[in-house]
Parts: structure tokens; sequence; C-alpha cells
């Protein structure tokens, strides 16, 4: 399989009826995911971040618009199902999300790098941000900790996970537009 | 047309960003019974069972992720176990020797029965639907509520030990903080002794046992147990739940007190079935 891409069309208007139901599905199966299976996963020490993965590739097809938006309600739902504040994951989810919107309207990346990459960087600013939350929170974040246990590992299986998540994602998002799936030659 | 756009894709985002913070805030300043934990409240009751069935669903490949995972550390466990099956041996022998002190001093005392939980407590047994992924928090929630008496500040327990205690609540779902939680705080202490200290959690997942006196003689291998001497009601925890083992004790000339690093009894990895305490 390989992955192209290109940029997406900024000119597209607010998603239809039908394609709502399928990102609010699409919501509630991410919220489902971190909450429910992600926390009994662990490799190399730390868990997938299945909503993140989502979010970034809801972007890259849909834009900055709906990303952002996905990336809000996707937040709220984390948190309200794992009781925990809510207000600090819809912020960086919407961020995330609106960044890996704004590159897929913008970039051009061949080879089909774009969900691997923005993976990468998304699951970078995230816990770094999630980090400086829990700084303000005045709770401890060693920084070796920090490093080690949490934003390396969470790097590397984050962005393993990206590829095979895109392709999932793009076969429930039927007429995204900006990563095209066709078979090497 | 394009400026419109633009300018309405920044719009959007600046008001989610805002909406964001808002609700942060709103969360932190108003008092349990306030808007949004009124709004989680009422989402809980839709997505909770959703939860509780996607946890049950996925559960045959968690255990057999947890059988795989395991595997990759049973030979460093058959070590530990047969260095643990040594220490017990030491353990039963002492234990009979200090079985009929004990009992007498139970009497002295008028210490009530062997149960751990006095009367007048309730178990209500709940399941784990969903877990904190993140490596700052060590919460998980549970499917039982206030709707059938469970309360903040109650404790949680499993057939292990001590799991943590309820932290946030409503009508069908509870939050529990684990003990392994840097913001837990469990009153703890050393059996057989007496030795008492504070346990608290860590970023980490390390759980410590601190402020415990300098001139306590605690050694590797002996239980720790909750105290039952501090909280708002009273009591958080009653007394003698098993928490886990001791580790390593750090004492240090310079230190007031010793640090006792404790391994707790209970497996976080694989909560699934616990039970709260409500009182």
């Amino acid at each position: 399989m390989k992955l192209e891409h290109t940029p997406v069309d900024t000119a597209r208007e607010w998603p239809s009826g039908r394609e709502i139901a399928r990102l609010a599905v699409l919501l509630v199966i991410a919220a489902l995911l971190q909450t429910t299976v992600a926390p009994h996963i662990r490799i190399l020490g730390a868990n997938p971040d299945f909503a993140l993965i989502i979010i970034v590739c809801v972007a890259l097809m849909k834009g900055s618009e709906i990303g952002a938006v996905f990336g809000f309600l996707t937040g709220v739902m984390v948190a309200i199902a794992l009781m925990e504040p809510f207000g600090l994951s819809a912020f960086v989810f919407v961020l995330v999300g609106y960044f890996a919107g704004r590159y897929a309207e913008t970039a051009d990346l061949s080879a089909g790098l774009a969900p691997l990459f923005i993976t990468f960087a998304a699951t970078l600013v995230a816990n770094t941000l999630f980090a400086m939350a829990q700084f303000l929170l005045e709770r401890q974040v060693p920084i070796g900790f920090f490093l080690g246990r949490v934003l390396i590992p969470s790097l590397i299986i984050n962005t393993l996970l990206a590829a095979p998540l895109y392709l999932v994602v793009r076969l429930w998002l039927p007429g995204a537009g900006d990563l095209r799936v066709s078979r090497a030659r | 047309m394009n400026r419109r756009r633009v300018l309405r894709r920044r719009i959007v985002v600046a008001i989610l960003l805002l909406l964001s913070v808002a609700m942060l805030t709103l969360y932190f300043r108003e008092s349990d019974s306030g808007i949004a934990r009124g709004v989680q409240s009422v989402v809980l009751r839709v997505v909770a069972p959703l939860q509780n069935g996607t946890s049950r669903a996925t559960k045959p490949f968690r255990d057999a992720w947890n059988w795989a995972g395991d595997l990759f550390g049973a030979k460093a466990e058959n070590d530990a176990l047969r260095n643990e099956v040594e220490q017990l041996r030491v353990g039963v022998a002492k234990e009979l020797t200090t079985q009929a002190e004990n009992d007498e001093l139970r009497a002295m005392v008028k210490l009530q029965g062997d149960k751990i939980f006095p009367k007048g407590v309730r178990l209500v047994t709940g399941r784990v639907v969903a877990r904190s992924t993140t490596a700052w928090y060590s919460t998980a929630t549970i499917n039982v509520g206030s709707r059938i008496g469970v309360e903040v500040y109650d404790a949680v327990v499993n057939g292990a030990g001590l799991v943590g205690r309820v932290t946030n609540v409503t009508a069908n779902a509870a939050q529990v903080t684990l003990i392994t939680d840097q913001q837990s705080y469990v009153d703890g202490m050393v059996m057989p002794g007496g030795a008492q200290g504070i346990l608290s959690g860590s970023v980490t997942g390390d759980v410590t046992l601190q402020y415990v006196d300098k001139n306590e003689k605690v050694k590797v291998g002996q239980d720790v147990v909750t105290s039952g001497i501090s909280g708002p009601k009273g009591s958080i925890f009653t007394r003698g739940i098993p928490i886990g083992v001791v580790e390593s004790v750090g004492l240090q000339e310079v230190e007031l007190y010793q640090s006792i690093a404790v391994r707790p009894w209970v497996d976080f990895r694989k909560l699934d079935l616990v039970q709260v305490v409500v009182r």
C-alpha cells in the first residue's frame, strides 16, 4: 500500500449530515478506545493515544476547522468519561486538530508520510502541553521521567499506530480528499 | 470570499480555545454540585453503559495481551517468588510464635473482632470501566455511584488489598484515585511493629511510606496496612486493610524520618472488579 498526499481543498464547505453522523460515531469510538482499551495496552512503557491519532487523521482528511471541532469534542468526551477536569484535553486537542488540518491544507508531502509525521509532531506538542499543565497544577513533573517514560515511548508507539489507524479512518470517512491510497507498483 | 473563510476558521478556533479555558476554570472554581459536574453526570449516564459494554467486550483481548506481557516477565518473577517463599517461611515461623501474643493484646485493648471492616459497613461491588492513560493521573472510573450509596472519600478495595479512594461521584459512576497517584495520601502502618507513616503515590507509580519515625525498626518483607487514624469523616480507610509489602528501607543519618518503599499487593494493570467500602 502506498499513501500519496495532496493538499486538502480549502474551499470545502461544512460536512453533510451523513458525514457528521460518521464523524460522531468516530468520536465515540475514539473516546471509548482511549478510556477502555488504551489503558490496558502498554508498549515500551507507554499507552497508545488513540484519541490524538484519530484527531490527526480526521484533521488531515477534513481540514483545520473540522479538525479543531473534532479535537474539542473528543477532548471533552475523554475528560468526561475519565471524570477528569474537562477543558485541558479539549484545549490541547483543538490545537492538534487545527494545526494538523492547516498542514493538510497547505503542505504537499509525498510518499504518504503525512500521518506519521503529523502524529509524531502532535504527540510531541500534546505531551509537552500536558506536562506544562501538570506543572501549573502543582503536580510533580520530573524531566527524566517525562522524557524517558512518557514522551519518547509515546512518540514511538503513536507514530507506529498512525498508518494503520489512518487507513481505517479513511475507510470510515469516504470522500476524504488529501491522501489517496493506491497500490504500490 | 477566501478572506471570509480564513476569518471564520480563526474565529472558530479562537472560540473553541476560549471555551476550553472557560470550562477548565469553571471546573476548578465551582463546587461539587456545580454546572460542569452536572453536565459530566448527565453525559456519564449515557457514556458509562457504553464504557461498560466496551470494557466487557474487550476483556478477552486484554487478558490475552496481559498474558503475553506476563510471559516476558515470568523469569524475573520466578526468581522474585523464590526469594519471597524463603522470606515467607521465616514469616510463618514468626507468625506462629506471635499469634498467641497477638490474641492476648487484642483482648486487652478490646479491638473488635478479626474482621477488617466494622459493623455498619457495606461493600458495593463495581467494575472498572475506564482508566486514565496519561502518566500524570492514576485514576479509574467505576460503574457504581451515588445511586447505591457511594460517596466521595469512600475506600476502594479488591481481593488483594487497598486500591484507592473515591474522589468524584455521579449517580451511576465514580472516579477512584489509585494509591499510586501522586496526590494520593493514605495513613499506613507497618505490621508487625506498628510503625506509622503516610503512604503516598508518585508520578512514577512508586508507593512510599513517608514520615516514619527513624527509631522504628522496619524490615524488608514486612506487611503494610492502613492505620485508620485520619480523615475528615474520622477515618477514610478502616484499620487493617492490606496495602503491600516493604520493598526497601531508606534511612539516612541527616533525615528526620525514614522513607519506606512499598510494593502494593494490588496489580493495578489488571484492575477489573473492585469493592467500595460504603459507610
